[in-house]
């Protein structure tokens, strides 16, 4: 793709804005690593060894230990890394937003979105996005006739014989995903076994995280955990992702020890990630993420 | 057996038992699942179309799918026999797999007949067939290229809309993919 000086243009405006946004919220910039010891333990996300370390795929680690530290609102605006990611809407290397809020709970950071893509939307020149809030199970209700709190793995994906989580997204992204029409989309508690570092909640209804994704004109904007507080938890979860890295012939990753007491230190806090590649192209209409970065990039 | 790495445009693959044909794929990947290849297939036999995913370490089954040049030769009751013109094998292949096609064989049309798992599945005529109108009311006169139509009968028992103008015992070219009059030719 070549250079697109218009599509730069527009993602300055955005960066802008959501800079303002930030100021105006009282939150502090706090620039992390780039280069890190412990890269991100999600099963899926693969980070990119480099020198003695590795390039960060979240500032997640990083920011938390900043919030337990004491400071209540923390954001970063930074490039991010995640090897095997590559296509219209996914760059190895992105831009990514990450905020922190001490006290917050989801609906918080639900607000806070809305209202920051607004600014975004009125810096570009163009309609702020309507939203709409529900849940996973709803829409897997709505657009599959499925119950996940009692589905089984046969009945999510019958082409296949697949463990739950596959299941789980081969349906979403055949039969969910694609019908979620224009507009924003707030989706709230996902499956407890895709928690990573969120909260779970198992009283009523069927064990979910404590996690939502936004999405507009259908395209996967950020993800927020209410975050998890317990050290002992949080290592338990490492651990499990170690080994389920292992169990899929992947190298295990360092475990962030620091970050696993910082966890057990850190008040209620909720926090999001945010891809601004996307939110560029998805408000300006683009159909990948292209027009808005700088060509070669590996 | 082919890998999601192979997945590209026109690969024909298996899936339930059916041929398809991959028009449209794209690398996918929900935040916190894996990543699958995203892609649009189109059946070979009915041309429906479907949305599959494939996970990125996943084998996909080829489809044995052949495109053969044949002659149809007569249709006898329910089947219709063609031969292969390479091997001039004769082969029958039932009215239900034909479809439409029915409408618009003539004896020696070369057609494109396409088998999976060496079965014929699907038929596919010339673009366009010229057919002699055997029955039609009378035009109404004065009557010239425009207007309306009227319901024709063809050689091969089909029946088309043609303009009023157009005549008993007229030749006249139909395309075949829409089933639509083209236009009268000249014997």
């Amino acid at each position: 793709m070549a250079l697109d000086p218009a599509g730069l243009e527009r993602r300055s405006r955005v960066l802008r804005a959501l800079r303002r946004w930030f100021e105006a919220r009282g939150y502090l910039e706090v620039p992390t690593p780039s280069l890190v010891a412990s890269p991100a333990m999600e099963e899926h996300l693969f980070a990119i060894a480099a020198g003695q370390g590795f390039l960060r795929t979240s500032p997640e680690f990083a920011l938390k230990r900043v919030v337990a530290a004491g400071l209540p609102r923390v954001y970063e605006i930074g490039p991010c890394f995640r090897d095997r990611e590559s296509g219209p809407w996914h760059g190895t290397e992105f831009l990514m937003a990450e905020w922190y809020r001490a006290g917050a709970a989801l609906t918080d950071l639900m607000d806070e979105l809305e209202a920051m893509l607004a600014l975004a939307a009125s810096a570009l020149g163009v309609a702020a996005p309507t939203w709409r809030r529900t849940t996973v199970r709803a829409l897997f209700l709505e657009h599959t006739g499925l119950d996940l709190a009692t589905a089984t793995p046969a009945q999510i994906y019958p082409h296949a014989t697949e463990d739950w989580d596959t299941a789980f997204f081969r349906r979403w992204l055949e039969d969910v995903e694609p019908r979620f029409g224009a507009g924003g989309l707030i989706v709230s508690d996902w499956p407890a076994s895709q928690a990573a570092l969120a909260q779970v909640r198992t009283d009523g209804e069927w064990p979910r995280a404590c996690r939502f994704e936004a999405y507009l004109d259908g395209v996967e904007l950020a993800n927020a955990f209410q975050e998890l507080t317990d050290s002992a938890e949080q290592a338990r979860r490492f651990a499990h992702a170690n080994q389920a890295r292992a169990e899929a012939g992947e190298a295990p990753h360092p475990v962030d020890q620091a970050l696993v007491d910082a966890v057990g230190r850190m008040p209620r806090t909720a926090g999001i990630a945010m891809g601004v590649d996307r939110v560029v192209a998805a408000l300006c209409g683009w159909d990948g993420i292209g027009p808005g970065r700088v060509p070669g990039g590996v | 057996m082919y890998q999601a790495s192979d997945i590209r445009k026109g690969l024909k693959i298996e899936l339930d038992g059916q041929p398809y044909s991959i028009t449209y794929f794209q690398f996918v990947k929900p935040g916190k699942g894996q990543a699958f290849t995203r892609t649009k297939c189109k059946n070979l036999i009915t041309g429906a179309v479907l949305e599959r995913t494939f996970k990125i370490v996943e084998s996909l089954t080829p489809a044995d799918v052949e495109d053969h040049t044949m002659q149809f030769l007569y249709a006898e009751g329910e089947t219709y026999a063609f031969m292969h013109m390479e091997t001039y094998e004769q082969i029958s292949i039932p009215k239900d797999v034909l479809g439409d096609a029915v409408n618009f064989l003539v004896d020696q049309m070369e057609v494109t007949v396409t088998t999976f798992n060496s079965r014929p599945v699907s038929i596919e005529l010339p673009n366009f067939v010229v057919l002699e109108v055997t029955y039609c009311e009378p035009g109404a006169k004065g009557n010239t290229a425009q207007g309306g139509n009227k319901p024709a009968t063809v050689s091969t028992g089909a029946t088309i809309n043609v303009p009023l103008f157009v005549e008993q015992g007229t030749l006249i070219k139909i395309d075949t993919r829409t089933g639509e009059y083209v236009e009268r030719v000249k014997a």
